[in-house]
């Protein structure tokens, strides 16, 4: 069968971010210049050819858009300035819409409007919660610490699994693989590995420093949320722990200041276009590391009775960041990336047809 | 006959004279008869032996000049002028080539080449021992210039002669001039409208005293040649009731400017005349420059979906045109784009095979990609296929952009990117017997170096009559041709070659075999004391030769290459 051609789909993606895609001509540089691109597994030019054709499903089925890491390099070498870079970073945006079975993400990335609307509702939802408890500090604290746990345990369970099932269908099953049971399992390894290196960012050229900022921020980030949910950061008497955090907290915020001053700045080729998505996950990062310093610090320094609203803005950021930012956000690029390239492992090693 | 013959042998640096021994040569014909003068020379061509030549032939008093050297191509002219400096005719001056035939050709057998040089000099004493001196041909010029078609290359053409000190005729065979520039809305790049640019020059045209315009008028015969060529004109009836008028005008020089036509589809070719929404490129252009309205129609059907198929009658694998026709790639990404910014809805599709918008015209390409027009190609072995399905029209293509994957959608309107093709009728081309080329357009002498002129001197070409062209190279072209037409009667008096063929009216007997063999039309017939004998006409005549050896009492000869010269060559050739 033939497949049908979808001019339209080109509308479709420029609410994702895409940015003067259609003008490519097809050169191939952009491929030629991508380091992660192989011959067998060749992009960024085939994902362009394919969004300008707007074949929806051979996209969906790709796997391709995640093992972009946005070094930009196709991007400057590009004669037509068609910016394969950050079409492939729409790709990647559109692609978390399509798996997410709530059809939060795709509104969220559309339509900003439905996105502060949520924001404020999570906000309005904190202040109620804080008045039903007359904001006596205790309690919010226990609640607060309630929260995370329940927080973490539904996005994962609601959102998270049914929606990595489902990439799983549209990039392994739908495409006709047999994969035998034995694969997944010998697989594993690469989802982990990608999940806490992210190691195919290190073989894009001239980018080792920002991949090692990426490593160190990743690390700081899920050794925060252990200590704080696990070590109860901020009722533990124990030393470690304690500095534990503070220095945990401190990486957070150091890393996404420079991470917002090249956004700011511009002068890297991918932080040139940066979607509401891009801002508000740095900025909630930032700030949480933040916060979660000053909350502590407070704490330490026998204040925070006096400055509850310190908290209340911790615990606002924290609800926003958990519940819309990690399952309908940037967040989740995180966790489709590594099992993206868990499933390419899987992919290239099943019986060929 | 040339009794004091001089004779230069040349070394040519050593090109020569490192495999031709060069003494022996000069020794060996030093004594011949008729030669009073042998020597060699290292550089014949050097301005100190030129000086030599003139003082020898003065001071030996020579009547005959031989330099063996290079390729005639090289010095012919140089040395007949030396000739002319020493007094003698330039005719007198006989060229021999022992480089190129000689030391080049058998620089592995040394006493060969000096043998054979020796030979070929030999030969060259007993032709110039016949050369006679001989006078240009010279005759007066018409100074009126024909152009034949008013389209915009015949009109710009027009304008550019009347510009000098001469008269145009600028004939016209529809009532209308323009062509079909004529009958454009915008322009590709200068988005000027054709009808516009056409009678923007049309009206300075008529502002011009030296332009007579015929319209409705077409040439059915021509007599002469260069310098004076009869045309007769018949120009239509106007009106009814009109009389057919004839008329004969004499012109120095004719600028061919009949143009092309557009392919037409063979029935059935990608759905031509099989499905109705299938239509041509110039019906394409005229649709939506017509069309007015917020959506485009055609038949009464809204359309959204347009499939360009590119190179339809151009680019022919197995078909005659084998030729890309050059402004259809431009012309269509252009109409593509007026049509999206007219109309709404409107999506395009190229089916193409490679996108030729050279030069500026790339701008266009790129402009059409960013309005989000889809391009797939394929080679000219797959070319796309239009089918109809359930009542609709499809178009399918392995795309070569996408790994040669299946693609296909469901076009409202298809249009077929026709090329040029060369007028079918050919009756001007017939008339003056202009020589076509592999793709049937008229051919110029050289492509390169002399691109608007015919082999049928005194006639040039101009524009799309010649090979596909866009306005801008229809233009170049005719402003070309024009000041090409212009220079052959500029002076008013014309010279050609003395070298042509001649009628021993004597053994003529008038069978016509010569006239069926002259490839230039110079043979005609005529009554000399009561008897039919041929007649060459000096001005067409190119002096080939191919009507000699035809004559069956051998009463031809080419002046310069009689029988007796070229036997006792051959002769001499033969080894005496
Ligand atoms: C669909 C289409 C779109 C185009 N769009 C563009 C564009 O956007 N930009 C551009 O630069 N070019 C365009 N072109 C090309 C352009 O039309 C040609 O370059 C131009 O028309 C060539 O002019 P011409 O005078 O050589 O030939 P023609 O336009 O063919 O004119 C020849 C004239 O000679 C006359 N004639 C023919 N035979 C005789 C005879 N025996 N006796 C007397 N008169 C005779 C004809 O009637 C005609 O008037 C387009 C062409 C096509 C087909
Ligand atoms: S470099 Fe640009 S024009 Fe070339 S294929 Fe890539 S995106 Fe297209
Ligand atoms: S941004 Fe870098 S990794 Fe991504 S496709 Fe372009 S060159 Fe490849
Ligand atoms: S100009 Fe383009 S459409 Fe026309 S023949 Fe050449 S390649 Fe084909
Ligand atoms: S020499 Fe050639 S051109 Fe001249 S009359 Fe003979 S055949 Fe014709």
């Amino acid at each position: 069968m033939a497949s049908r051609i979808n001019p339209k789909f080109s509308e479709e993606l420029k609410k994702y971010g895409s940015v003067n895609f259609n003008a490519c001509y097809n050169c191939g540089t952009c491929t030629a210049v991508c380091s992660l691109s192989t011959t067998d597994d060749s992009f960024p030019r085939e994902m362009v050819r394919l969004s300008a054709l707007g074949l929806e499903n051979e996209i969906k089925e790709s796997l391709k858009p995640w093992e972009c890491y946005y070094c930009g390099e196709c991007t400057t070498h590009c004669p037509q300035t068609a910016n394969p870079g950050e079409l492939m970073m729409s790709l990647r945006r559109w692609l978390t819409a399509q798996y997410d079975w709530t059809g939060l993400s795709g509104l969220f990335y559309k339509y900003l409007p439905a996105f502060l609307t949520a924001m404020a509702l999570v906000l309005a939802g904190v202040l109620l919660f804080a008045n039903s408890v007359n904001g006596e500090l205790e309690k919010m604290l226990h609640f607060g610490h309630l929260f995370e746990r329940t927080a973490i345990a539904t996005v994962f369970v609601v959102i998270f699994i049914p929606n990595l099932l489902r990439m799983w269908y549209f990039t392994v099953v739908k495409p006709g693989g047999k994969v035998p049971l034995k694969t997944y399992f010998t697989a594993l390894g690469e989802l982990f590995v990608h999940m806490f290196t992210q190691k195919r960012a290190k073989e894009c050229d001239d980018n080792h420093f920002r991949w090692l900022e990426h490593l160190i921020l990743v690390f700081a980030y899920l050794l925060l949320l252990f200590t704080t949910v696990f070590l109860n950061w901020f009722s533990t008497g124990n030393l470690f722990v304690i500095i534990l955090g503070y220095l945990e907290s401190a990486f957070i915020f150091i890393i996404t200041v420079d991470f917002v001053k090249d956004r700011i700045q511009k002068k890297k080729t991918l932080s040139k276009n940066s979607g509401p998505s891009d801002w508000f996950f740095v900025i909630w990062l930032l700030l949480m590391g933040l916060t979660a310093f000053l909350v502590r610090l407070f704490i330490d320094l026998n204040i925070l009775e006096g400055n509850k609203w310190l908290y209340l803005f911790h615990i606002t950021v924290l609800a926003q960041w958990a519940l819309l930012i990690v399952p309908f956000g940037k967040w989740t690029h995180f966790l489709y990336r590594s099992f993206a390239m868990y499933f390419v492992k899987i992919k290239s090693v099943y019986p060929a047809q | 006959m040339k009794e004091r013959i001089g004779v230069y042998i040349c070394h040519c640096g050593g090109n020569i004279s490192d495999y031709v021994d060069v003494e022996r040569v000069r020794q060996a014909v030093e004594n011949d008869r008729g030669v009073v003068l042998a020597k060699t020379t290292v550089f014949a061509c050097s301005d100190s032996n030129q000086n030599d030549m003139v003082d020898d032939i003065k001071k030996h008093n020579l009547d005959g000049v031989i330099v063996a050297s290079c390729s005639p191509k090289l010095h012919l002219a140089t040395f007949r002028s030396v000739t002319e400096r020493g007094d003698l005719n330039k005719y007198t001056y006989v060229h021999t080539n022992i480089r190129e035939q000689a030391s080049w050709a058998h620089s592995d057998d040394k006493i060969g080449a000096t043998e054979k040089a020796i030979l070929l000099v030999k030969a060259a004493i007993a032709k110039s021992r016949y050369a006679e001196p001989l006078y240009p041909n010279q005759f007066e010029a018409e100074k009126t210039i024909a152009v034949i078609g008013a389209g915009i290359s015949g009109m710009k053409a027009a304008v550019s002669l009347s510009d000098k000190n001469t008269s145009v005729i600028l004939i016209e065979k529809e009532n209308k001039v323009g062509g079909h520039t004529a009958t454009w809305g915008p322009l590709a790049m200068s988005d000027e409208k054709g009808s516009d640019l056409s009678h923007r020059i049309y009206s300075d045209l008529l502002q011009r005293d030296n332009v007579t315009v015929l319209t409705g008028s077409e040439v059915i015969s021509s007599k002469g040649s260069i310098g004076n060529f009869t045309l007769k004109v018949r120009k239509r009836a106007q009106q009814a009731g009109d009389p057919v008028e004839t008329m004969e005008f004499n012109v120095g020089s004719v600028v061919v400017a009949t143009g092309f036509d557009p392919y037409l589809p063979k029935a059935g070719e990608f759905g031509f005349s099989s499905y109705e929404n299938v239509i041509t490129l110039p019906d394409f252009k005229h649709l939506i420059d017509s069309f007015s309205g917020k959506y485009l129609e055609y038949r009464g059907k809204r359309i959204n979906r347009i499939a360009y198929i590119y190179c339809v009658g151009s680019r022919q694998v197995d078909g005659e045109n084998r030729y890309c026709s050059r402004y259809c790639c431009t012309s269509v990404i252009h109409a593509a784009i007026q049509a999206k910014k007219k109309f709404k809805e409107i999506y395009n599709f190229h089916f193409n095979r490679g996108i030729r918008t050279y030069g500026k015209q790339e701008l266009l390409y790129a402009e059409s990609l960013q309005q989000g027009d889809i391009y797939l190609q394929s080679f000219e072995d797959a070319p796309p296929q239009v089918y109809a399905e359930n009542g609709k029209t499809k178009v399918k293509i392995k795309d070569v952009l996408t790994k040669e994957k299946e693609l296909e959608i469901e076009a409202d309107l298809v249009v077929l990117v026709t090329g040029m093709v060369p007028r079918a009728d050919n009756s001007i081309g017939t008339m003056f017997k202009l020589p076509k080329g592999r793709d049937k357009f008229f051919n110029e002498v050289h492509m390169k170096l002399r691109p608007v002129e015919t082999v049928i001197d005194g006639i040039t070409i101009a524009g799309t009559c010649q090979g596909p062209k866009n306005i801008v190279e229809s233009v170049n072209s005719a402003l070309s041709a024009a000041a090409k037409s212009y220079s052959y009667i500029s002076k008013g008096m014309l010279e050609t070659e003395p070298i042509v063929a001649e009628v021993n009216t004597d053994l003529c007997a008038w069978c016509g075999k010569c006239a069926e063999a002259c490839p230039f039309d110079a043979i005609g017939q005529k009554d000399v004391n009561g008897k039919q004998v041929a007649v060459i006409n000096n001005s067409v005549c190119k002096g080939c030769g191919m009507c000699a050896p035809v004559c069956p009492p051998d009463a031809i000869n080419l002046i310069n290459y009689s029988s007796e010269e070229i036997m006792s060559m051959i002769e001499q050739l033969a080894g005496g």
